[in-house]
């Protein structure tokens, strides 16, 4: 019985995003819009910690600018789409383009520092993530400054593809603005959300997803097995770069603004690493529960506890003191040193899977284990078989 | 006599003022088991890491069936660098003549009236840069340079390097064992199984049939390899918590299943009692004479050594002072003098 809750109970991540679709509808009518903006951005900052997990939790290389890359994908969008410039993409163009451009960049301006390791590396990507802060500040022309690119307000398709679409029932307004309102934008970004952790399951049990594990237990080592360790970074920078330029693009249109450059600065990469280590390094599911402690209080909870005290009757001094939004980074720290204190692998420490055996091994049965764990083979049973073994070359 | 799967020519070694290995030319035929030895700090594990390409020789050089390790430069290479160049050299134009500004004129400038062309766009664009002609080629032009200089540098230090040696048919285990120690027995193996695993990244990530197979026939084989090493029950364990003996026994397991044509391994028998060194002088030769490995191993018990070994070098300070078969070895009075003093 035990054992079957047991089994019920370890797929609780799939149970927590499904939940995630749903959590607006527990709330009344009048409210529910507010919690499902709240929980859009949740969703939305899980994913961006899931990019920073393909670089910290797999190869191990810490990266403090990820939201960088965030905010390339961000202000990708925004410029394609506001109405200040002439291109007013459709969102199906802007989500391939922030993902793309995100990738591209994260590969580039990574790329040349690949050769230095450890804290250099994190310095650099520290730096990274403030020269992004600051071009996005000084480039005034191009991303408005330190005000905001708005409206962000895309249309889903193509307008050479309307005819399609409203053959198919879709009406032209929806099309145009109401595919963003309240269930739909939401499911869109709880959908790409349960993409990125499927894609990120399969590559974890892949041969890549390994490589890129190996890597981060022993470069040296696996680079002597032949895996080259730059191409193996570089994959998980473009795929981090990918995944937060997916996030930059949501979180832009979710709010319908570019917000400031405040938004992709050291904070967010540091409140991203937070909840990977509060969940766990390396382990995709404990990140879930990291970023739904530490954004869902930031972004949610806070607000919620802040206007419960603006409606008491407790003075003014109490009620900022009392602020939970002031809180927040004493509140971060102490997390931080709790866990480091009692639980350094974080809530949920990363796991190896072990594997079935599928067949047991008929053809290699005939070897025989002593108790000394010498081996006895027969002859014939070699492990590398003789047609594929000899190089090429 | 096999031809030379591994020759070493007058390779030397020099780390600043010290000079580690001096000179050392030897050769190792194919099939066979050859050792290195030598007082502690003889240059052994250097002259491993200069062929595992971990240094660069300073002198000399090393040959591998009968090739220099270099990547051999390819028209492709030359093309990326050109791509290289051109897109620093772009970057570095935007931001000689003010990509803001640009900006400025070209997009937001036209984008007045409702009549935006990009052909206006480019027009200005044009202009723009035109008046800021000299800056503009400047920019262009050192970026570019900087561009090609700078991938081709990385390029051609990159030429050698330990995956690439690796890939080539040369595996190696190390005098302190380096298991991946976070990862499960038979995940190591994987590993070393990795770079015949040619499934795409697309196909791996969308899980496609085709690497679900793969990965079907790259288990099946680590198990059959794991089978053949001794550590058959084990493939859930993680590395790091296996007994000392059977995390060696990984490691030479784990190198095997890279497919090399060429073995090394650093003091395998290290921290090992008698009846494992037994054991694994037993498995060394069973390796080469069922999967053809020629073998290339350090080693400090001489028992071992003189046991396996079909041809033996000695280092001492670095440079070589004798070479030939544990029976010549055993008497030579170089050795005796290093191993003995005077």
């Amino acid at each position: 019985m035990k054992s079957i809750l047991k089994q019920i109970l370890q797929f609780w991540a799939v149970y927590y995003l499904i939940l995630l679709g749903a959590v607006p509808y527990f709330f009344p009518a009048d409210s529910r819009l507010e919690i499902a903006t709240k929980f859009n951005s949740l969703m939305i900052y899980s994913l961006l910690a899931l990019a920073l997990h393909v670089i910290v939790g797999y190869t191990g290389i810490l990266h403090l600018g990820i939201a960088g890359y965030f905010g390339i994908g961000a202000y990708m969008t925004g410029i394609l789409c506001t109405p200040i410039f002439p291109f007013e993409f459709c969102f199906l163009y802007l989500i391939v383009i922030a993902i793309v451009t995100a990738a591209i960049a994260a590969v580039v301006f990574t790329a040349p520092m690949l050769r230095l390791r450890g804290d250099y590396l994190a310095l650099v990507t520290l730096g990274f993530g403030q020269i992004i802060i600051f071009v996005i500040q000084n480039m005034e022309s191009i991303t408005a400054g330190t005000q905001s690119l708005s409206p962000v307000d895309p249309a889903l398709v193509p307008k050479w593809s309307y005819p399609l679409f409203k053959s198919l029932g879709f009406s032209e307004t929806w099309l145009n603005y109401d595919w963003k309102i309240f269930p739909n934008f939401y499911l869109l970004t709880l959908l790409m959300l349960m993409l990125v952790y499927w894609l990120l399951h399969n590559l974890e049990q892949s041969a890549l997803g390994r490589a890129l594990v190996a890597l981060r237990e022993d470069e040296l080592a696996a680079s002597c097995m032949g895996l080259s360790p730059v191409k193996l970074k570089l994959i998980a920078l473009a795929l981090a770069g990918a995944i937060s330029g997916l996030a930059g693009c949501l979180y832009v249109t979710s709010i319908s603004s570019t917000a400031g450059p405040k938004d992709y600065g050291f904070n967010r990469s540091i409140l991203m690493l937070c909840c990977l280590i509060l969940g766990g390094l390396g382990n995709r599911r404990g990140l879930l529960v990291g970023a739904f402690i530490l954004v869902g209080y930031d972004t949610i909870l806070a607000d919620i506890l802040n206007t419960q005290i603006q409606q008491t009757t407790w003075s003014t001094k109490v009620k900022n003191l009392l602020q939970p939004s002031n809180w927040k980074f004493a509140l971060f720290g102490g997390v931080l040193i709790l866990i480091m204190r009692y639980r350094p692998e974080g809530l949920f420490p990363a796991q190896r899977k072990s594997r079935a055996v599928k067949t047991p091994l008929e053809s290699a049965s005939q070897s025989t284990v002593s108790p000394q764990g010498s081996v006895s083979i027969a002859p014939s049973n070699s492990p590398l078989d003789s047609n594929s073994a000899k190089q090429e070359n | 006599m096999n031809p030379a799967i591994l020759q070493i020519k007058q390779l030397t070694m020099r780390f600043g003022g010290l000079v580690a290995v001096n000179d050392v030319s030897f050769q190792v035929a194919e099939g066979e088991i050859y050792a290195v030895i030598g007082p502690n700090g003889a240059g052994k594990t250097t002259i491993f890491n200069a062929i595992s390409a971990v240094y660069q020789p300073s002198q000399g050089e090393i040959l591998f069936q009968g090739k220099t390790q270099y990547s051999p430069f390819r028209f492709r290479q030359f093309l990326f660098w050109l791509l290289i160049g051109l897109f620093t050299g772009l970057f570095a134009m935007l931001i000689g003549v003010n990509v803001n500004q640009l900006w400025q004129k070209s997009i937001r400038d036209n984008n007045i009236t409702d009549t935006f062309s990009y052909a206006a766009a480019w027009q200005s664009a044009k202009e723009y840069i035109e008046a800021r002609l000299s800056t503009a080629q400047i920019a262009l032009v050192s970026g570019f340079v900087i561009g090609v200089a700078a991938s081709f540098s990385v390029w051609n230090r990159s030429r050698r390097t330990t995956d690439s040696i690796g890939r080539m048919g040369i595996a190696r285990t190390f005098q302190n064992i380096r298991l991946f120690q976070n990862m499960t027995v038979l995940e190591n193996i994987l590993i070393g199984l990795n770079h015949e695993c040619k499934c795409s990244f697309w196909s791996s990530i969308f899980r496609l049939p085709s690497s679900n197979r793969l990965e079907e026939e790259a288990h099946q084989r680590a198990l059959k390899l794991l089978h053949y090493v001794g550590l058959a029950d084990k493939e859930n364990l993680l590395a790091r918590n296996l007994p000392y003996g059977d995390q060696r026994r990984l490691e030479i397991a784990r190198a095997l299943a890279c497919k090399p044509a060429l073995l090394l391994l650093d003091e395998p028998a290290a921290g090992m009692n008698p009846t494992e060194k037994n054991e694994l002088m037993r498995f060394i030769r069973q390796v080469r004479d069922e999967l053809k490995i020629t073998i290339l191993l350090i080693e400090h018990d001489m028992k071992l050594v003189m046991g396996i070994s079909d041809r033996i070098v000695v280092l001492d300070y670095g440079k070589k002072i004798a070479e030939g078969t544990p029976k010549e070895i055993r008497v030579h009075p170089e050795v005796i003098k290093a191993y003995l003093g005077e």
